[in-house]
């Protein structure tokens, strides 16, 4: 099928949000009504909650910014693409921001009672039994943010205008939580909240023909795998008398690796451990020096193609 | 030419990595690895350059 078919459309107003079937192959719209307004984003295996959006490695792979092209993955030991940003024509997405809580409005404005992400993000998960511990780190829509020169993360104004819109591919079956974000005594959403619009389409063959190849590695564990089979159904944690580690690779050996010098590499090896930024001794500065000229002949940066 | 001995000290994890790397042509041997990695940090790296981002 070539063309695009509608599946549902609905206005999320302020202070709300909404749970979403999205079957692999389909497509979820947020569109700005009248612009400037953010929307946190959860995001879970609509087979198995446990499984869900990990905003931290999607930024890591992708940058802060996340936008079209850019993978959604799940955290490990999953850690695999779960959606796909198709088009994004406002290119302000955050993964920098943890989502609005409502102690956060609380402490900073003694606004007890206020929408924030947190809560509305739970709320709209209840529908599927889900708590709001289930909430997880939000991958913000249209959410405008830097970082200054100290290192400290800042909120710009707004970017996205009216008619501006993020489309996201599921390459699996998931529950998709898009909501309007609840601050608007930050700049988050230029202090006014407003509705945003969600489509959800049957993806095109030129819409799923946009995915990049995805590699499928040995890593990316599935149930099947854990040596705990059952998810946890109380609340307190209890020791297992039968427990034994099994770590991976443990224990770590200390393998000497002899290297011998010329006079010229030794003056190189000077230099540099004479800099103080690579370690205390020759072999230390030596092995600093070996693993960072790796990572950047052959990993130039941490992005990862899937 | 004189040689200078320094022991690098790796575990059997980074050692994998490298001989990976040997096996794929990039030098001949552990050693000869260490050695170009050191040639080509430094050249890229003047000794007045901060601390390069690693992970």
């Amino acid at each position: 099928m070539n063309e695009r078919s509608i599946v549902r459309e609905f206005v999320m107003e302020p202070g709300t949000g909404r749970a979403v079937e999205l079957l692999r192959g389909q497509i979820l719209r947020v569109e700005q009504i009248e612009g400037g307004q953010c929307a946190d984003f959860n995001c879970f295996n609509l087979h198995d909650y446990k499984e869900f959006l990990h905003t931290g490695r999607s930024r890591v792979i992708h940058g802060l910014h996340l936008t079209k092209g850019h993978f959604l993955w799940s955290a490990p030991p999953r850690e695999r693409p779960i959606m796909y940003i198709l088009e994004d024509t406002a290119g302000c997405n955050d993964t920098l921001f943890p989502r609005c809580t409502g102690t956060l409005f609380e402490s900073l404005f003694d606004l007890p009672v206020h929408t924030n992400c947190q809560d509305i993000l739970a709320e709209a998960e209840r529908e599927y039994g889900l708590t709001p511990d289930d909430v997880h780190d939000s991958f913000n829509m249209f959410m405008h943010t830097s970082i200054r020169p100290n290192g400290e993360p800042y909120i710009a104004p707004q970017k996205a205008k009216k008619g501006d819109y993020l489309e996201l591919l599921a390459l699996i079956d998931v529950l998709a939580v898009p909501n309007v974000c609840g601050a608007d005594v930050t700049a988050t959403s230029d202090f006014s909240l407003k509705p945003l619009k969600v489509v959800i389409y049957q993806a095109s063959e030129t819409d799923l023909a946009a995915v990049p190849p995805i590699r499928k590695l040995s890593s990316q564990r599935t149930p099947a795998d854990f040596k705990v089979k059952t998810i946890k159904a109380d609340r307190p944690l209890r020791r297992d008398a039968t427990y034994r580690p099994e770590f991976t690779n443990v224990p770590l050996q200390r393998i000497p690796c002899p290297v011998l010098l010329s006079d010229d590499e030794l003056a190189l090896l000077q230099d540099l451990k004479a800099t103080g930024l690579y370690g205390a001794t020759d072999s230390e500065v030596l092995r600093f020096v070996l693993f960072s000229w790796w990572m950047e002949a052959f990993a130039p940066h941490i992005n990862q193609k899937p | 030419m004189a040689e200078h001995e320094v022991v690098v000290v790796i575990n059997q994890q980074q050692a994998e990595l490298l001989d990976k790397t040997v096996a794929r042509g990039h030098a001949t041997d552990r050693p000869a690895l260490v050695r170009r990695a050191l040639r080509e940090f430094a050249a890229t790296h003047p000794p007045v350059q901060g601390r390069p981002e690693t992970k």
